[in-house]
């Protein structure tokens, strides 16, 4: 184990700046997702820490030793790839073996080593198989095999969970973060999806343009977004343009009590589930509903234009067209201040 | 002629014509019918599997009308020619063209300088050419585009110009040999390597390298990179990341590249024909064609023919380990 720094780390390649200014620490032990949209330099970032970037400013630090201009290959960093990344040349007891074998690992040694991870992730019985004749679950299994085969004192993963189905995600999730919890090492997941960050990572660091725009346990970072950017990006939000004034919040068409905080314009951020249908000073009127299983995702809207995604239960859930009134949970608001 | 007449005329040239295209597809209709199963559903196809096989045949007729005319007649009447008895007509039987070949210690020699000489100027031309696609494919080299221009221009140049320029390079008043005269205070003219066996090394691996480069620079666009970065983040150095990793993945084209430049060192000839240096198996079969020689055509038949027969035997061979796409 060991913990990271990115210490003020900037990427460009060329005119184009991939990561700006990024200080980050990862803990000992810690698991920390880094979540964005495409292009927001989540994957550089984790290629700079893997070494097969450099920064063109800043330092990488593992356990307080400068490791920016180290090679990949002596930084003792496992890597797990969205694209599972195995060697179609060897078998998968092969694969696993290799990092051994490249750090000059005796061979029953890495023989034993092999085994025991094949055991732990359940796929002992395809030690002698071709890798391109696995799965997807199979194959992203044989390649976390084979980054933890060198025992790394830090894992990144890039992606791992992307192109897998649904169910095996869900199932490949939870064996991961008992895996990890196990294993007890310093990782970074990168993921485009939040929910598979929320599920996996202590913390998440969400990214935007090259830049982190916050970091933070998932609760913090879905109740309390640090501004418009991670509110939208984390899970979903309604943004309500409102006034805050005298411990109230004036939406024009309704007040609420307002929670502790900036007086003046302000964006109100409410989740979904903070808007419960029934007594309360909205009136809306219900435009789509789309049944999701367990719940219902309603779109309402507003008198003043504006509209709000709400989360009901389907039994109870209005139809499109009604009018309803809603109540606002202002504990489960956010108030980011205009000014 | 009134116009009403002249349209009368044109619709009676018309009917006429039309029946004779009816007339006509109604034999050829006839005519498929009577043929046996496969041959008539290529002319009169029933099914889109039988139209993509008429359009299979369609297109590769040409190349086969073209091997036929250029190369299976061409190869069986120089085969004919090796075993006739008289000199200007194909009659009899005889192997003495054969026998003259494994007698013959002179033509022996020539054999071996042949192989040798090729094999080594393969793997040296195959070294550098691995050595240059993994530059330009796997880093960002100033002036790529110049660099490949100058890389892959000599695939066009006939022999005798890249023997020519060897001379330009290295000969007595060669560009190379004067500098390196002048900085070592050596004479030029023993410095002068441009008809011996190294210049012509050189003139061999100037022709091929661009070759091996051009089919190595498509195997290594197929190079899965995550690999070679999950290999060198599991300890191997770029070294041992070319060698387990990238090697095999570029495996068929190395292959390919090999048989292509190998086969390639065999048919040099204009190289040869101006350097002078080693006696190889093309230039003994002009030899052997020359009037110096008394236009030995037996001898020449005999020898285009051993050239073939193993030049196809080393490309199946060769195929056998590689992939079908490696495209030769």
């Amino acid at each position: 184990m060991a913990d990271i720094t990115l210490d003020s780390v900037t990427k460009r390649f060329g005119e184009t700046t991939a990561v700006d200014d990024v200080s980050l620490t990862v803990g000992d032990g810690e698991i920390l997702g880094v979540v964005g949209p495409s292009g927001c330099g989540k994957t550089t970032t984790l290629r700079t820490i893997a070494g097969f970037e450099t920064p063109t400013e800043g330092r990488v630090l593992f356990d307080d030793e400068d490791v920016t201009r180290v090679p990949p290959e002596w930084r003792n960093v496992g890597l797990v790839f969205q694209s599972y990344a195995l060697f179609e040349n060897m078998t998968v007891r092969e694969n696993v073996q290799f990092g051994p074998k490249m750090r000059g690992v005796s061979k029953p040694e890495r023989r034993r080593r092999a085994s025991e991870l094949l055991d732990l992730l359940d796929i002992a019985e395809l030690a002698d198989r071709d890798p391109t004749t696995l799965s997807g679950g199979q194959q992203q299994r044989v390649g976390l095999a084979r980054a933890l085969a060198i025992e790394p004192t830090i894992l990144l993963l890039d992606e791992p969970m992307t192109g897998l189905d649904a169910q095996l995600k869900t199932r490949l999730r939870r064996e991961l973060v008992d895996l990890l919890d196990d294993l007890d090492v310093t990782a970074l997941y990168v993921t485009h999806d939040q929910a598979e960050a929320m599920v996996v990572c202590d913390r998440m660091a969400v990214m935007n343009g090259g830049r982190v725009e916050q970091v933070g346990a998932p609760e913090d970072v879905y109740e309390r977004p640090a501004n418009e950017f991670v509110a939208d990006f984390v899970g979903t939000s309604n943004r309500l343009p409102a006034t805050a004034r005298n411990g109230r919040l004036h939406f024009g068409h309704a007040t609420t009590p307002a929670p502790d905080g900036d007086e003046g314009d302000v964006t109100v951020v409410a989740r979904p589930e903070a808007f419960r249908v029934g007594e309360g000073p909205f009136d809306a009127t219900v435009r789509e509903r789309a049944y999701l299983g367990e719940h219902v995702r309603a779109v309402a809207d507003l008198p003043d234009g504006e509209s709000v995604t709400l989360r009901v239960d389907p039994a109870t859930a209005p139809a499109p067209g009604e009018r309803v009134s809603l109540a606002l949970d202002t504990e489960r608001v956010h108030v980011l201040s205009d000014s | 002629m009134s116009t009403d007449e002249a349209a009368g005329g044109t619709g009676g040239t018309d009917g006429r014509r039309a029946d004779a295209l009816a007339a006509v597809s109604a034999a050829f209709h006839a005519g498929a019918a009577r043929l046996p199963d496969p041959l008539g559903r290529v002319l009169q196809p029933h099914t889109e599997r039988d139209r993509e096989r008429r359009r299979v045949i369609a297109l590769c007729a040409p190349f086969c009308l073209l091997a036929t005319v250029a190369g299976v007649y061409p190869l069986s009447e120089m085969l004919r020619i090796s075993v006739s008895e008289a000199k200007y007509v194909s009659e009899g039987f005889s192997l003495s063209a054969y026998e003259r070949l494994l007698a013959d210690p002179h033509l022996r020699a020539s054999a071996v300088n042949t192989l040798w000489f090729s094999l080594a100027t393969t793997i040296v031309s195959l070294g550098v050419a691995t050595a240059t696609a993994h530059a330009l494919e796997k880093y960002d080299l100033p002036f790529r585009g110049a660099l490949l221009t100058l890389l892959s221009f000599p695939i066009s140049l006939p022999g005798i110009v890249a023997a020519f320029m060897i001379i330009v390079l290295l000969g007595n008043t060669g560009l190379v040999t004067n500098l390196v005269a002048w900085f070592t205070g050596r004479s030029s003219v023993d410095l002068a390597v441009a008809t011996s066996v190294g210049g012509l090394f050189v003139a061999y691996c100037y022709s091929m390298i661009p070759r091996a480069f051009l089919l190595l620079r498509g195997s290594y666009a197929e190079v899965n990179e995550r690999t070679e970065e999950a290999a060198r983040s599991l300890g191997a150095s770029p070294a041992r990341t070319f060698y387990h990793v990238t090697l095999p993945q570029i495996k068929p084209g190395v292959i390919g590249a090999f048989i292509l430049t190998f086969r390639t060192a065999l048919a040099i000839f204009g190289t040869v024909l101006i350097l002078q240096t080693l006696r190889v198996w093309t230039y003994e079969i002009d030899y052997a064609l020359s009037s110096g020689s008394g236009f030995d055509i037996q001898l020449a038949a005999a020898m285009a023919t051993v050239w073939f027969a193993f030049v196809l035997g080393f490309t199946a061979l060769g195929l056998r380990y590689t992939s079908a796409e490696v495209g030769l």
